[in-house]
């Protein structure tokens, strides 16, 4: 009995250690190419029929964070990966670092003619290729809010709210919006500024019901705003039919955020003619045309968004009338841990 | 001396490889946390090798402080809930026949065959706004709309509770098992009725299982993360969800690696005092 119950211990321990993680290891062969990148985000048929054409094994590995891809890179990744994903926030950072391998952008036709030059920018081309992109706005349940109507940052933190927001987390997702309804550039790096951002952020957190699953916690009915991802947005609509209930918050003059997700080869990378023809298939109009049904975020693919199919050129989810109105998330450089800290701060309470 | 070597070799036959193991699998990667908590942080949250104290000068803000004191209110209502609940089911267990037992002990682990984010998500389906709980709730007309349990503190504690209960049921199953009979007969002939019997003589001799599953269950619940950040919502930070951040978010390992230093003392605290109270030898793991 009692070694029974030792096994039974030590199976128990073992298995909630075992779930606590997964590695996926990568070896020298020529014909594998691994990728580390966000879970969920790319089709597998779109991975199925490049190893079919290319006759290699493609190895996914999936991030939780964009911070695990940047210590991933900064710890030297190019014996591990071929390619991984981060996103435009940190390019300024990884260039200067020496962190990545330049891109020959002759070897990627596909990119060269069917990425909007505007999302692929000059300081960009020589090390990335953009992938999809999502903007971060605010959706409401015209049903159920407790507002008329929301039409800027400020609106978030009106005391009508509480309990009522599901938002997306993160130090450089949260803090923009706050210097934005303060008036402030979204990337600042003035510690003041960062101060009054965290304090406004105390309101708006008082109004946040949770973190994270906000397109889940809209659909069950657990809250009636949501600051959150656009793919996401597309997702609730999707799930509460043809009469959804969700409004595009109608924005007047704050802009909204656009994030991008791109793919680097980290310095020496051990399989870089495979990436080169990965990144060259995936720009391919009608690849990424198919891979946007499965993922229909927003996308700098400019003949794939041609070639999509007419439910994705439609969504109710990219209809809104500021996508001009933009920020990007810039690399804050020495600023960042004063963000870091002030985030924190509004964690703990 | 070739005769003394020869003598030694089948202890080090069996313990030299636990040893071997345990030197590179705990030892080791301790004293390397340690070492990079007197580290700094490097530009892109790299570590970089230069000794610094930032990290613990850092951790005396008080800001820390009540995190500790959060964790451990969070820490201690599942432990106690996990005795409360615990201590009568191992009773009810060890008093079966061995065979019986056995087949209760593999029901307590059977959801533990599953990975924990399951277990997390189903209770979050089962809660939900539109889900079965709120279902039968509204209609039996016991509530009028839908009660909102996710992201509540009491949702923590129950799935920190379920998650922590069969390292609480089997130490004490174990120490309740080992009770002699002709004990609780000679208190029974001795005059004690059954409450007396019970406060006087099984909860004392069960005790080095209770202390077990304490151990077992508050250190554990202390430091969890998995359970705080998908059923509170990520709202509130607790002391394993501050560690998490260091070293995934916002990249200061120094500082990640001391907090987990400070729960590393407080752990050795805990089993320090149990060691003068009620003696290491009786740690009743199983």
């Amino acid at each position: 009995m009692k070694k029974a119950l030792a096994t039974g211990l030590a199976v128990l321990m073992g298995l909630s250690v075992m779930t606590a993680g997964m590695t996926v290891t990568a070896s020298a062969d020529d014909s594998e190419l691994n990728i580390y990148m966000w879970g969920d985000y790319i089709s597998e048929d779109l991975i199925a029929d490049f190893e079919a054409v290319n006759g290699c094994k493609i190895n996914l590995s999936y991030m939780s964070d964009n911070a695990d891809a940047v210590n991933k890179l900064t710890a030297g990744a190019g014996s591990d990966y071929d390619l991984i994903m981060t996103c435009d926030a940190y390019m300024e950072s990884l260039i200067a670092g020496g962190y990545l391998e330049e891109i020959d952008t002759s070897k990627i036709p596909n990119a060269e003619a069917n990425l909007n030059k505007s999302y692929w920018t000059e300081d960009l081309r020589g090390y990335c290729v953009p992938y999809l992109m999502n903007y971060i706005y605010v959706v409401y349940n015209k049903d159920t809010c407790p507002l008329e109507e929301i039409t800027c940052y400020n609106d978030l933190i009106r005391p009508e709210l509480a309990g009522q927001i599901g938002s997306v987390d993160g130090a450089r997702n949260l803090f923009p919006i706050a210097l934005v309804a303060l008036g402030y550039d979204p990337n600042s790096r003035d510690e003041e500024e960062i101060k009054e951002a965290y304090e406004w952020l105390t309101k708006y957190n008082a109004n946040v019901l949770a973190y994270g699953s906000t397109e889940q916690n809209m659909v069950n009915g657990a809250i009636s705003v949501m600051f959150t991802y656009d793919g996401n947005t597309a997702w609730a609509m999707d799930q509460m039919g043809e009469d959804n209930p969700l409004v595009i918050a109608p924005f007047t003059e704050d802009p909204v955020q656009l994030g991008m997700d791109l793919y680097v080869i980290p310095k020496g990378a051990l399989h870089q003619d495979l990436a080169y023809k990965f990144l060259d298939y995936i720009c391919d109009a009608d690849v990424m045309a198919a891979n946007l049904v499965e993922f229909p975020y927003s996308c700098p693919n400019d003949a794939a968004i041609e070639a999509a199919s007419d439910d994705y050129k439609n969504s109710p989810a990219f209809d809104f009338g500021y996508k001009t109105n933009i920020f990007f998330q810039e690399d804050v450089g020495d600023a960042l841990p004063i963000y870091d800290q002030y985030y924190q701060m509004l964690k703990v309470g | 001396m070739k005769k003394k070597d020869r003598s030694r070799l089948p202890m080090l036959a069996q313990t030299g490889p636990v040893s071997v193991w345990m030197v590179l699998f705990v030892t080791l990667p301790l004293l390397f946390i340690i070492y990079i908590s007197f580290m700094s942080r490097g530009e892109f949250g790299g570590v970089v090798y230069e000794f610094s104290t930032e990290s613990y000068r850092t951790i005396l803000d008080p800001m820390y402080f009540t995190v500790v004191a959060k964790s451990f209110r969070v820490a201690l209502t599942t432990t106690l809930l996990c005795l409360l609940f615990g201590y009568p089911l191992a009773y009810y267990i060890a008093k079966k026949p061995p065979e019986k037992a056995s087949r209760l002990i593999m029901l307590l682990m059977i959801p533990f065959w599953t990975n924990g984010m399951m277990r997390l998500n189903a209770w979050m389906l089962f809660f939900q706004m539109n889900g079965p709980v709120n279902y039968v709730l509204t209609h039996l007309h016991i509530v009028e709309k839908p009660v909102m349990f996710l992201y509540t503190d009491w949702l923590v504690n129950i799935g920190l509770f379920t998650n922590m209960l069969p390292f609480a049921v089997l130490p004490m199953y174990s120490s309740i098992e080992k009770l002699q009979k002709s004990l609780l007969e000679a208190s029974y002939d001795l005059g004690a009725d059954r409450k007396k019997t019970f406060f006087r003589v099984t909860l004392p001799l069960t005790f080095p299982g209770i202390f077990s599953a304490i151990i077992l269950t508050f250190i554990p619940a202390l430091g969890t993360y998995t359970v705080t950040d998908m059923l509170g919502g990520g709202k509130v930070l607790y002391i394993g969800n501050i560690i998490k951040n260091q070293f995934g978010a916002i990249r200061n390992w120094p500082l990640g690696a001391a907090l987990s230093v400070l729960l590393l003392v407080i752990t050795a605290l805990l089993i320090f005092l149990y060691s003068r109270f009620a003696g290491i030898e009786d740690l009743e793991v199983v």
